[in-house]
């Protein structure tokens, strides 16, 4: 068994998350495939196999941060094909070409295709039945995916799933005949994927999932919690649970209305927490959950002759207000935070997500931010590049102004030594660069990215635009190495590509300036006394306030301003 | 932050303003996304201008004259002249309003529409060619593609689209004046459809088929209906038979067929003109494909995975070039996938099915598995069934023929799938194909209060039969 772990996929980098596992147990690995993909600080790396096998466990889940040196996965080097088939056997799976079982034709992808059943008989089920978990829960997704594997769920749900990273098929499905709910779904993703017991783990079902056969513990746990709370309502312990709900109205599915009517319950009396257009709406499961309920309640009550009316009145109230009601109590938390979920989407705080965000705070708390905004006349950097461009794409690079802009920052950066440098504050000192690393802002799906290209100023202009090209298409790959995201001197962002004048950026701390440009287009400007239209590009400055003074930043963009009018200056 | 972009360029290209097309235009744009429509002849695409709308527009008013003329029974005596010209100038206006509207909801949507052939020039740059000489080409680069170039009639060697003698589908629909012998070949869901509109206003039609049914596809019990239906009205059917080769006379043309069935014995049509619909294949040709590495299938169709994403990541192919079912309404349906995946959301084509429909008389909707198919799949299929003649509303339509089945799974109620023939089909099996896609059980359809009296009636008595409790039937 060969221990996999977790190897510096960056330099020098603590920790990855995965991302996701293109590896299941079962799966046959030849060295150097894919396994996982690994998100380090700013960059997502492929972790290759390290040795030709059989994948016999995951160590850890998308989504979790697994330090360097932890094992990640073991991988079976002995194995050979012969122990995957036993593999399957021991779970009861189909064994390989025994596709007319029909134990099969359940378990089967969701397609007639004959080539598709095929595979599920050999590698699918091989896939699912070495995790173990098939096998296990093997009776519950009969249930959920009937003959051909076919899921019951609405699109919603479908949708819902796919965002949720939530596999359907292996969702315990909790409407009518097995049918997948929204609720479902959550729970599962809530309970990391894992179907066994997900209904109570989540409390996305609240009450009702607690109250179900066999999952006794969440219901005696809220019941003693509560009674902990409210000493005093006795009748509580078990008939707010039950939670009777007194609504006028109540949605709900025809056979859910069958159900209720055989469990003698009146479905406006069911409590839950999913609404349809802001109608509550009730699920089988629900009106079974409050009948149990209610039977364990009337047994309860017989110590205690308490006023049902009172404990009415309080239900009622906790049904509609969940939150604040019965604040405090497990169930309460758990209720109001599904409560919010069905409005608001979650997602975790993590990944690059977070190093932006930290960056970010850091920049902004550490340095005092100061902007300065000023316009350029920017026709000559129009002609300029309208002349340039034929050439360029000649050579085979597409032109743009941004390498204009940066080599004009780097020609102006030398009068302003203060914007090319960083504050040491524990040293006590700030240090001048004396080389021109321009960091480019850019916005990829997973957020932004700045990539740097080195030495702007001994550079050519097309050679500049070429590495721009190339790094921002490089970015928004998420195919960049975190050598190239390190470095930066000064940095430069185009918000104006979007749209817009004026913004006031965050430095990218250390440095001591960044440089904002709006979007260059004609606007009206005055011209010996008349209005007239003319290009020009807004720019927006900010400096750490505390090594360059607000005269500095001024100086910077008139200067700035001189190379953008008239490029030529850039021969000087 | 889009940086070192300052140039022309879009997010998001697509190819083609058909009902592909067009959908995931607007649903681009209404996500943000900055987007370049190319479409190089009539915005709508075949669906708009050749397809579904002129071909309906053409089945209401030939059945109208039709139906006016056939009800003395019903105490209306009325002798309906037609004026081809005059219902194909309805039919322009029709289509006219909708190509004009759907120009303006990308327009309004903010995305920006443009004139010309469009071809891949390399990586993330097409070339969009003008129509017209002198007006030369413009490169516009994109983030991602979508194609939409849709399909075209299949034509038969030997039997090439001339507009005078052998017409396609989209001639057919452009007739000025109704000729009096039409020769179909092909008894697909476009040769049904357009026998049954001229038959309908004077021509005789006859339709020649290599295989020996009509609808190759439905059920037997489906089609026969609509076979029985359409050769009542006159129209004459030849199966087994293959169009070889035709030759023009004096005041129309000459076909001759073969059949293997019988011995090769040739046969000979007459006619003024002959309608060849033998099917519709993929549009790639206008593309220039080669220049990426998108792949294409045996028959021509660009591979997509459940995204409508192509084997080149920025490209994406939705509608008829991206496979069957070859209907309008799947290539709204992958456009809108397309778009919302190309703008980061979690969209999938993961329906359970996709509806069909044929508007012959009377009409057939299908969506799902049939009884044979659940079986086949591991179900033990329930099925209910309601014929059409014991509808109190059918009746009063003056229809009796058809019906509606729903088809479940005996063990959980699950709705798996629906055949649907009569009038209004095509409306009704949009019931059953909600009840397929929500995972609804035969006892929720069947405990849905339906209007009497009308059509859907039947679905609900349908789902009622399948769990052996009809009340009407
Ligand atoms: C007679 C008939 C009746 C029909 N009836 C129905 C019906 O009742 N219901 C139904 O669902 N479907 C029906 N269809 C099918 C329906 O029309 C198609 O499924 C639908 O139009 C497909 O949409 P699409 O966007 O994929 O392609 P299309 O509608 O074919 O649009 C493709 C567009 O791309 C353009 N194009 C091609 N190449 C390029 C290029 N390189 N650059 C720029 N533009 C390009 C074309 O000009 C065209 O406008 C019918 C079809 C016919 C012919």
């Amino acid at each position: 068994m060969f221990e996999y772990e977790l190897p510096d996929v960056g330099e020098g980098v603590a920790e990855g998350e995965i991302v996701v596992w293109h590896a299941e147990p079962g799966d046959h690995v030849t060295e150097d495939e894919v396994l996982a993909e690994v998100e380090t600080d700013k960059a997502v790396v492929d972790l290759p196999a390290p040795v030709d096998g059989v994948v016999a466990e995951l160590r850890a889940d998308p989504g979790d941060m697994v330090p360097v040196g932890d094992v990640v996965v073991l991988i079976d080097t002995e194995a050979d094909d012969k122990d995957t088939v036993d593999t399957e056997a021991d779970d009861g799976s189909p064994s390989a070409g025994d596709t007319t079982d029909t134990t099969g034709a359940k378990t089967a992808p969701d397609t007639g295709d004959t080539t598709d059943a095929i595979e599920g008989a050999t590698g699918q089920v091989a896939e699912n039945g070495a995790a173990g978990q098939v096998a296990e829960n093997g009776a519950v997704e009969g249930e959920v995916s009937t003959a051909s594997g076919r899921v019951f769920a609405p699109p919603h749900v479908r949708r819902v799933a796919r965002e949720l990273g939530v596999d359907i098929d292996r969702v315990d499905g909790s409407g009518p005949g097995g049918r997948l709910t929204e609720a479902d779904v959550r729970a599962t993703a809530e309970s990391g994927g894992e179907e066994t017991d997900t209904v109570t783990d989540s409390g996305g079902d609240g009450a009702a999932a607690g109250v179900e056969p066999g999952q006794t513990a969440a219901t005696q746990e809220n019941g003693q919690h509560r009674s902990a709370v409210t000493p005093t309502g006795t009748a509580d312990g078990t008939t707010t649970d039950a939670g009777a709900a007194d609504r006028d109205r109540t949605l709900a599915a025809p056979a859910t209305r069958g159900v209720a009517r055989e469990l003698d319950v009146d479905i406006d009396e069911v409590p839950t927490e999913r609404h349809r257009d802001d109608e509550a709406f009730v699920e089988p499961e629900d009106v079974r959950a409050y009948a149990e309920a209610q039977q364990a309640a009337q047994t309860a009550d017989a110590d205690t002759a308490s006023a049902p009316a009172e404990t009415g009145s309080t239900q009622t109230e906790s049904a509609v207000e969940p939150v604040t009601a019965t604040a405090g109590t497990e169930t309460a938390a758990t209720t109001g935070t599904e409560t919010t979920e069905a409005d608001t989407r979650t997602e975790p705080y993590r990944g690059i997500r977070r190093t932006i965000g930290d960056q970010m705070a850091e920049s902004a708390f550490t340095a005092p931010h100061a902007s300065h905004h000023d316009t350029a006349r920017a026709g000559g950097l129009v002609d300029a590049r309208e002349r340039l461009k034929q050439q360029a794409e000649a050579a085979g690079v597409h032109l743009t102004y941004m390498p204009f802009v940066m080599k004009a920052v780097a020609a102006v950066l030398p009068e302003y030594p203060a914007m090319n440098a960083e504050l040491d504050e524990e040293a006590g000192e700030i240090r001048y660069h004396d080389r021109y690393h321009i960091g480019v802002a850019v916005a990829t799906d997973a957020g932004l990215m700045v990539p740097v290209v080195e030495d702007v100023d001994r550079k050519g202009l097309l050679e500049v635009a070429a590495e721009v090209n190339d790094l921002v298409e490089r970015a928004r790959g998420r195919d960049l190495a975190p050598e190239e995201l390190q470095g930066s001197t000064f940095t430069i962002t185009n918000f104006g590509a979007i749209g817009g004048e004026y913004a006031t950026p965050i430095l990218n701390h250390p440095e001591t300036g960044i440089l904002g440009l709006g979007e260059l287009t004609q606007r009206p400007v005055v011209e010996s006394g008349e209005v007239v239209a003319a290009h020009t590009l807004p720019l927006s400055v900010s400096i750490d306030h505390r090594v360059v003074d607000g005269a500095v930043s001024a100086g910077f963009c008139n200067d700035l301003k001189t190379y953008l009018d008239d490029p030529i200056h850039l021969l000087l | 932050m889009v940086v070192g972009d300052v140039t022309t360029g879009t997010d998001v290209l697509v190819i083609g303003g058909g009902p592909g097309g067009y959908v995931a235009a607007i649903r681009a744009a209404q996500l943000g996304r900055d987007v370049t429509v190319v479409e190089m002849d009539d915005y709508g695409g075949s669906c708009l201008n050749h397809g579904c709308i002129p071909s309906k527009a053409l089945i209401s008013v030939s059945g109208l004259a039709h139906r006016a003329g056939e009800a003395e029974r019903m105490g209306v005596y009325a002798e309906p002249a037609v004026d081809m010209s005059a219902m194909v100038g309805w039919k322009d206006q029709i289509v006219n309003r909708l190509t004009k509207g759907v120009e303006s909801l990308c327009e309004r949507a903010g995305a920006t529409l443009m004139t010309g052939r469009a071809e891949f020039a390399g990586d993330g740059e097409v070339r969009v060619v003008k129509a017209g000489d002198g007006q030369g080409s413009e490169t516009v680069s994109f983030e991602h593609a979508i194609v939409a170039t849709g399909s075209r009639p299949v034509e038969i060697p030997g039997f090439g689209f001339d507009g005078e003698h052998v017409l396609s589908s989209r001639d057919a629909l452009a007739l000025e004046s109704v000729p009096d012998r039409l020769l179909i070949v092909g008894a697909g869901y476009i040769g049904m459809e357009l026998a049954t509109v001229f038959q309908k206003v004077g021509s005789d039609v006859t339709v020649i088929e290599q295989l020996d049914g009509v609808l190759p596809g439905y059920e037997a019990d489906v089609t026969d209906v609509v076979h029985d239906r359409v050769e009542s009205l006159g129209v004459d059917f030849h199966f087994q038979q293959t169009a070889r080769e035709w030759e023009a006379t004096d005041d129309g043309l000459l076909v001759w067929t073969d059949s293997e069935a019988e011995g090769r014995a040739e046969k000979r049509f007459e006619a003024d003109r002959c309608l060849v619909a033998v099917g519709r294949q993929p549009v790639t040709d206008t593309l220039n494909l080669a220049a990426v590495d998108v792949e294409t299938d045996e028959r021509g169709f660009i591979e997509t995975d459940d995204q409508a994403r192509t084997s080149v990541d920025s490209v994406f192919a939705v509608g008829d070039v991206a496979g069957e079912p070859m209907l309008a309404h799947k290539a709204f349906a992958e456009g809108e996938v397309a778009a919302e995946v190309i703008a980061g959301e979690p969209a999938a084509l993961d329906h359970q099915a996709i509806p069909a429909a044929v508007f012959t008389d009377p009409e057939i909707g299908t969506v799902g598995m049939t009884a044979d198919e659940a079986a086949e799949a591991g179900f033990d299929p329930a099925v209910g069934e309601m014929p059409l003649r014991a509808s109190g509303r059918a009746l009063t339509l003056d229809e009796r023929e058809g019906f509606v089945r729903i088809v479940a799974d005996g063990e959980t109620g699950f709705v798996l799938g629906g055949q649907i023939v009569g009038p209004e089909a095509s409306e009704l099996v949009a019931e059953l194909a909600l009840a397929v896609e929500m995972g609804a059980t035969l006892e929720d359809v069947a405990s849905t209060v339906h209007v009497h009296p009308t059509l859907s009636e039947a679905v609900h008595e349908a789902a009622k039969g399948a769990r052996g409790a009809s009340i009407h039937y």
